[in-house]
């Protein structure tokens, strides 16, 4: 049986209300909505890197999104690359519906078991914005989640995963208009009937089977028929605890909820996962995580509508004055150097112990000439700094940060997520931040991702 | 210097807004008045250097010797483009000596020109940090931004305050007020520099040099070539140019303090050793430094040793640097007032000092100037120039 065997979430740091979105409506929803210079490749490289660094190397990466960037160009294979994983990996892409993540996840299962991997990342993210104007029409949330699925031991083994089709789906999107059907006659024909489908194959008993999850917006409708087999549907069926913290969260919603599962329950549990067909997931909780992701989320709520428009602008700068051209091409300059760029492979003197970031062959303090490879840590204290009011950018100034690194070595980056430049963003000499991976040009059309930093807690 | 050298002709053009002077303009207006104070022609030039630090945010002029050529008409002799940032005036100077000290020539021209007003800033300075620099590195910076970053951490170590980094402005816009050439001719009050909008923090738009056309040309000859009969000369004592670091490595090494500019120190080294100076306080009457953010002369008095480390904060508090005081520097208005036409500002210096030393820098005159000394940094704190001049040979 595989294993799941730790995992990790990221969310943006900002949310948006629906009294924000829409003040009339009075919406009570809460939204996760990524930074400007954030996406989906970001989110999932956030919420991957501390896995891939803390665990074993994967040999297999599985991608799943409903929302995806990239066309023509596997997301899978550039996290792979992001993460300094080895190329040649078997990297697949897992793209349709929300119900993608658990796709992939039920895809891990079957090539762990099979023996021929051993060790499976798998990273699921949702990042997409509704039309201008419709946010409150849509229950749109920005999340990634990662996985490690193994043979080792881990929180929780993964003991089923079946997938069941449907012919019918309520609404979806063809040649780029979203279709859907009479709401009765679709739910009925679609969730219903393949919910009872999966249901019946699935014969989940109340006795062995002790937490219900369903993933769908229309769960209410199968209530029925998950008491009649007996189950106490006010406490084996677990609300979606995800939803009015930060959205619908598209692919990694399914896994959300099942890492609420397992923060918080014990035995086992089956996830049934619906959109157009089913995925019925069965696992059994080893044990709690000592530390519980979802319990510790903190967000800064987007004050107003303007706010929330500036931030999604990604594309727009707000300097009026400021043409903005395509940078030159830094693809070339990315491949050649990113050990330095994307890896932060320093060097370290031999003699003098002085980092370098920027490859040299004398070093410039003992004019030793021998260096060591040296990875640089991501997080340091501020050494200085300042805030650029003219260099153009979607929420200026932009605040320049000189970072000596934990361990040794320095950087120089923008600080980000400081859309409101409040006391908590705001650095002095001295304080703590951490490295993070952002886009770096609102204007550029190309994937030019550089680090930047976070302050942290002090 | 092993070989004295001698400055006999000075010329510039106004600096500032010149929206009626082309490129060539430019180089004709300061070519021609200092080949008319050096009483030769252009049949009389040997050799020739050019700088110009940035064509391509410019109008594309000055990509080589040929657009110094052009103009004046001559030809047939080697003329030499040089670019090395904001010491490329003082290179191109540091040049003409070396290869009159050679004996490669006997009359040389030095000539640094800047046209950058074609374009509006956000369209050369500001673009190429954005586009033309590399992609990743320091990518957020502008110019201030690359010298705020010094000025922040002069005030977090050494106490230097806002008000001691407007002070800079405030006397150097006094001084640029008697300078009729200079961009900028208004005196303003620290409560002005304060006040006027941020530029990068805790750099205001005051505390920075404003983006200027303009040229400035000097003639050299072997000292022992002057004739004295016609030439009142300006002997150059000391050149020292060094690349201490790189554009990047400051913001990548965590040795670099960002509280001095080793490059200035190193050609300050090499100009003292070649002037036999070794206590500048005192030996040197006037002083033009690169002011291209007023944290730059404060961080220069220390770097050239007019102070100790930590103390350039009571030198300007005590109006030491102020014309009439000990050691007055940037008379002319500095950077922030006479602006920074890249390639022309080190040029232009030495016009400026050079003017003081003949006792013809009118109202502004440091009076009994025998010995001074320019100053230029840049890239953005990598290279920089130091030149002593006298006129006591």
């Amino acid at each position: 049986m595989s294993e799941l065997k730790t995992y990790n979430i990221a969310f943006p740091k900002f949310r948006v209300s629906g009294q924000v979105l829409h003040p009339r409506l009075g919406k009570k929803s809460q939204q996760t909505v990524c930074y400007v210079d954030e996406d989906l490749l970001t989110l999932s490289f956030r919420a991957a890197s501390q896995l891939v660094a803390a665990d074993c190397e994967p040999d297999a990466v599985l991608f799943a999104t409903s929302s995806p960037v990239f066309q023509s160009r596997y997301h899978a294979s550039f996290l792979t690359d992001l993460l300094g994983l080895k190329q040649g990996i078997l990297a697949l892409d897992v793209i349709s519906t929300a119900r993608a993540g658990t796709d992939a996840l039920l895809l891990a299962d079957k090539l762990v078991n099979s023996g021929q991997y051993n060790t499976i990342l798998l990273i699921a993210a949702h990042v997409d914005f509704p039309p201008a104007g419709l946010e409150y029409q849509h229950s749109f949330g920005h999340a990634a989640v990662a996985m490690i699925i193994s043979k080792d031991k881990g929180l929780a083994e993964i003991n089923s995963s079946e997938s069941y089709s449907s012919s019918l789906a309520e609404e979806f999107v063809y040649k780029g208009v979203k279709t859907n059907y009479d709401a009765r006659f679709s739910r009925s024909a679609g969730f219903m009937t393949n919910m009872t489908d999966a249901w019946k194959n699935t014969d989940p008993k109340p006795d062995q089977i002790q937490h219900l999850i369903i993933n769908s917006p229309y769960a209410r409708m199968a209530l029925g028929m998950v008491k009649k087999s007996g189950f106490d549907t006010d406490k084996q069926l677990l609300k979606d605890s995800i939803m009015p913290v930060a959205g619908h969260t598209g692919a990694c919603h399914g896994f959300l909820q099942m890492i609420s599962a397992i923060e918080n329950c014990k035995g086992s549990a089956l996830l049934f996962d619906y959109q157009n067909g089913t995925n019925v997931i069965g696992f059994s909780i080893h044990k709690n995580p000592d530390e519980s992701k979802l319990s510790r989320l903190h967000f800064t709520d987007i004050s107003c509508y303007q706010d929330y428009l500036a931030l999604r602008k990604q594309g727009d700068f707000k300097d009026d004055a400021y043409q903005p051209q395509e940078m030159f091409s830094s693809e070339m300059m990315m491949e050649r150097e990113k050990d330095q760029l994307m890896y932060l492979n320093g060097q370290e003197c031999t003699s003098c112990h002085a980092v370098y970031l920027i490859k040299t062959i004398r070093c410039h303090h003992c004019k030793g000439t021998d260096f060591t490879v040296k990875k640089l840590a991501t997080t340091g204290t501020v050494y200085t700094l300042t805030a650029e009011h003219y260099f153009p950018a979607s929420f200026p100034p932009v605040h320049m940060v000189v970072i000596d690194l934990d361990g040794g070595g320095r950087i120089t980056v923008q600080q980000t997520d400081n859309m409101y430049h409040d006391d908590e963003n705001r650095l002095n000499i001295g304080d703590r931040v951490e490295l993070v991976y952002r886009s770096m040009m609102e204007n550029d059309k190309k994937p030019n991702y550089f680090w930047k930093c976070v302050k942290l807690a002090q | 210097m092993k070989k004295n050298i001698a400055i006999i002709g000075i010329g510039s053009t106004p600096f500032g807004d010149l929206f009626s002077y082309s490129y060539d303009d430019l180089v004709r207006e300061a070519a021609t008045a200092a080949m008319k104070d050096a009483g030769i022609g252009p049949e009389d030039l040997q050799a020739a250097w050019l700088s110009t630090a940035f064509p391509e945010i410019g109008v594309f002029k000055g990509r080589s010797g040929m657009d110094l050529a052009e103009p004046l008409g001559i030809f047939g002799i080697p003329v030499t483009r040089v670019s090395n940032f904001c010491a490329s005036g003082a290179d191109a100077i540091r040049n003409a000596a070396n290869a009159l000290a050679a004996g490669e020539c006997d009359v040389a021209m030095a000539l640094g020109v800047e046209k950058l007003r074609d374009r509006a800033p956000q369209d050369s300075i500001v673009k190429m940090m954005v586009e033309l620099s590399h992609p990743f590195y320091q990518k957020g910076f502008t110019a201030a931004g690359t010298f705020a970053v010094y000025a922040n951490r002069m005030m977090h170590e050494y106490g230097v305050t806002k008000e001691d980094i407007a002070s800079v402005s405030v006397k150097n816009h006094f001084h640029g007020s008697m300078n009729e050439k200079a961009h900028y001719r208004a005196s303003c009050t620290i409560d002005q520099v304060l006040s006027s909008p941020m530029v990068a923090n805790p750099l205001t738009l005051m505390d920075s040099c404003p983006t200027t056309d303009g040229a400035a040309c000097v003639i050299m000859v072997r000292a022992e070539d002057v004739d004295k009969s016609k030439h009142k000369p300006i002997n150059i004592d000391g050149i020292g140019l060094s690349i201490s670091t790189g554009w990047d490595l400051p913001f990548f090494d965590s040795g670099h303090d960002f509280l001095s500019f080793q490059a200035t120190r190193d050609a300050a080294a090499i100009a003292y050793r070649q002037a036999g100076i070794t206590k500048p306080f005192e030996e040197i009457d006037l002083v033009e430094v690169h002011d291209c953010f007023s944290i730059v002369e404060l961080i220069t008095y220390e770097d050239l040793r007019l102070c100790k480390a930590g103390e350039s904060k009571e030198l300007i508090r005590g109006k030491a640097t102020q014309l009439g005081g000990e050691i007055p520097v940037n008379v002319s208005g500095g950077l922030l007032s006479c602006g920074h036409p890249v390639g022309a500002t080190g040029v232009r210096m030495v016009v400026e000092v050079a003017n003081h030393l003949r006792g013809q820098a009118g109202e502004r005159q440091v009076k009994g100037a025998k010995r001074g000394l320019t100053h230029n940094i840049g890239g953005p704190g990598a290279i920089a120039s130091v030149i002593i001049l006298n006129n006591e040979h």
